[in-house]
């Protein structure tokens, strides 16, 4: 689904990724774990086109590096980055609606992917009418995922989603994934989380990145 | 009954505010300042917009203002014969040619090149654009005052409290300004372009990873910034007889009432344009060495006790 083939980003002349390579199989759930600085947020944003890099990232066999950053969420790619990044001149629902509507979505395709974010995140359905910017920490994220899951049909990245959060939150925050991953076995999706305790029971590979580099890659049976 | 004389406080000021209220100065003073402010909201919120969405303070607006009057001028000289009614729909022509073809080559061709690099670039090559502009002025036009007021003419003057004025300036400007100021409004909060901007205007790489092609919002930004300094500038060419430099006078007026509002501030700045426009009326009667003072004074002033200006947030961007 999502292949890196010796990838390399410099972002301000430090070389921040370095011969990344890997293949994410359709449907996998992957946990890309490192430290802070690793790297991680950095293959997030490639693949969403926002650094200059050498090599190769291909989404289901397409060349991205042709695909301008755009077009990319056209391709099936939901992102939720690490710190939220809702937009607060908006409400929660208007947030999560604004992809379908930049994508001139069909009425009946925006209202499946709507339905399927409120399935998947019953929360954001009390909290459809409130401004983003009144959020908690936890209830950005939520509606963050949400924002994603309208654009995320093939490949959804999460980028860092349970730092932050309280337990208790992040227990919801997991149950949700939990069952996006039960509604929908096709897709991929792309976790980056610095614990890898967090993610070891619900993640089928592992990506471990240190300082730049691949270390260990492994899929479950 | 007339205890005004005798000193009571309620008679005397109402005699007082009679003397104002007939006062043809203060009549006067405040037409003046009202027409004046529409044009100067008209040049002020596009250069506000621009900033607030591309960060750019865009020096050239003032020859985008030049270039409208110039342009809206020639068009009114050219439709006069056949009809002078079609001298309004060539001001709204002339500020969408201007707007459109030389809004967008400055950010096609240059401005596109330097977002997210060095304020000072920006500065240069908007500064730059202003100086080629200026000359290509004095190249099509020359140097000569050129007055088109067949606009002015068309419409009938108003008596208000006693004076006579022109109801181009003191109907048709501010009510354009209103439509503008309304109009920009319901645009960005109504409609999905409008979305679109605030998004883009919020958190750029987050408004790309949702779809947005933020080249796109950058682009019709400028250009309806631009259209609105053509517009400024063609809607007072038949006000005022158009010479090289007015471009100038318009670009520094213009930033004063923006900074001043808050770089972004589409309400605030209409208020400020408002307060500055009249200020300078009243100075201008009362005072008149201090016409181009006034307006630099309130921005310093504004300024020193409030960096973001009068209506900015310290830290949220708003358009």
């Amino acid at each position: 689904m999502l292949s890196f083939n010796k990838v390399n980003v410099w972002i301000a002349g430090v070389h921040v990724l370095r011969n990344v390579t890997f293949d994410l199989r359709a449907g996998a759930t992957v946990a890309l774990i490192g430290r802070n600085g690793a790297g991680k947020t950095t293959i997030a944003r490639t693949t969403m086109g926002f650094t200059d890099t050498t090599g190769e990232v291909r989404l289901a066999g397409a060349d991205l590096g042709k695909v301008a950053p755009h077009q990319r969420p056209g391709l099936g790619i939901g992102y939720a980055p690490e710190d939220r990044r809702l937009f607060s001149a908006f409400t929660v629902e208007e947030n999560i609606l604004l992809p379908a509507r930049v994508g001139k979505l069909d009425v009946a395709e925006t209202k499946r992917r709507l339905d399927r974010a409120y399935t998947v995140l019953p929360e954001l359905a009390t909290l459809k009418a409130r401004p983003a910017g009144s959020l908690s920490g936890g209830q950005g994220k939520m509606a963050a995922l949400g924002r994603a899951l309208m654009l995320g049909t093939k490949l959804v990245i999460l980028d860092e989603p349970f730092q932050g959060l309280a337990p208790v939150l992040a227990q919801r925050y997991a149950e949700a994934l939990r069952r996006l991953r039960a509604q929908d076995a096709d897709i991929t999706l792309l976790i980056t989380e610095s614990n890898p305790k967090l993610l070891e029971t619900f993640a089928d590979t592992t990506i471990t990145i240190e300082r730049g580099e691949i270390e260990v890659a492994s899929q479950a049976a | 009954m007339c205890g005004g004389r005798h000193g009571s406080p309620v008679p005397d000021l109402t005699s007082k505010l009679r003397v104002l209220m007939n006062s043809t100065l203060f009549v006067l003073a405040s037409l003046d300042g009202l027409s004046y402010a529409a044009l100067v909201f008209l040049v002020s919120v596009g250069l506000s917009l621009i900033f607030g969405v591309l960060r750019v303070v865009n020096v050239a607006h003032g020859s985008l203002y030049a270039f409208g009057a110039y342009l809206a001028a020639t068009l009114s000289l050219l439709v006069t014969p056949i009809s002078p009614w079609l001298t309004y729909p060539a001001l709204l022509v002339a500020s969408l040619v201007i707007g459109i073809v030389a809004g967008g080559l400055i950010e096609r061709l240059l401005l596109s090149r330097v977002y997210g690099r060095e304020e000072v670039l920006q500065l240069l090559i908007t500064f730059a654009v202003f100086m080629i502009m200026d000359n290509l002025q004095r190249m099509i036009w020359g140097v000569q005052p050129i007055y088109a007021a067949e606009p002015l003419k068309l419409l009938p003057n108003v008596s208000i409290f006693g004076v006579s004025y022109t109801s181009y300036q003191v109907i048709v400007l501010p009510v354009v300004a209103v439509l503008a100021l309304f109009g920009l409004r319901y645009f960005l909060r109504r409609t999905l372009m409008g979305s679109v901007i605030l998004a883009v205007t919020e958190d750029r790489e987050a408004a790309t990873a949702i779809g947005i092609n933020a080249q796109r919002v950058y682009l019709i930004t400028f250009i309806i910034g631009a259209t609105l300094a053509a517009l400024g500038g063609a809607l007072a060419s038949p006000t005022t007889s158009l010479v090289p430099g007015m471009g100038t006078e318009m670009i520094v007026l213009s930033f004063a009432v923006a900074a001043t509002a808050g770089l972004g501030q589409i309400e605030g700045t209409a208020i400020t344009a408002l307060a500055i426009g009249m200020a300078r009326a009243f100075v201008i009667y009362l005072q008149p060495e201090f016409e181009v003072l006034v307006p630099y004074l309130i921005m310093v002033a504004v300024l020193l006790v409030r960096p973001e200006g009068l209506f900015g947030a310290t830290k949220l961007r708003k358009i």
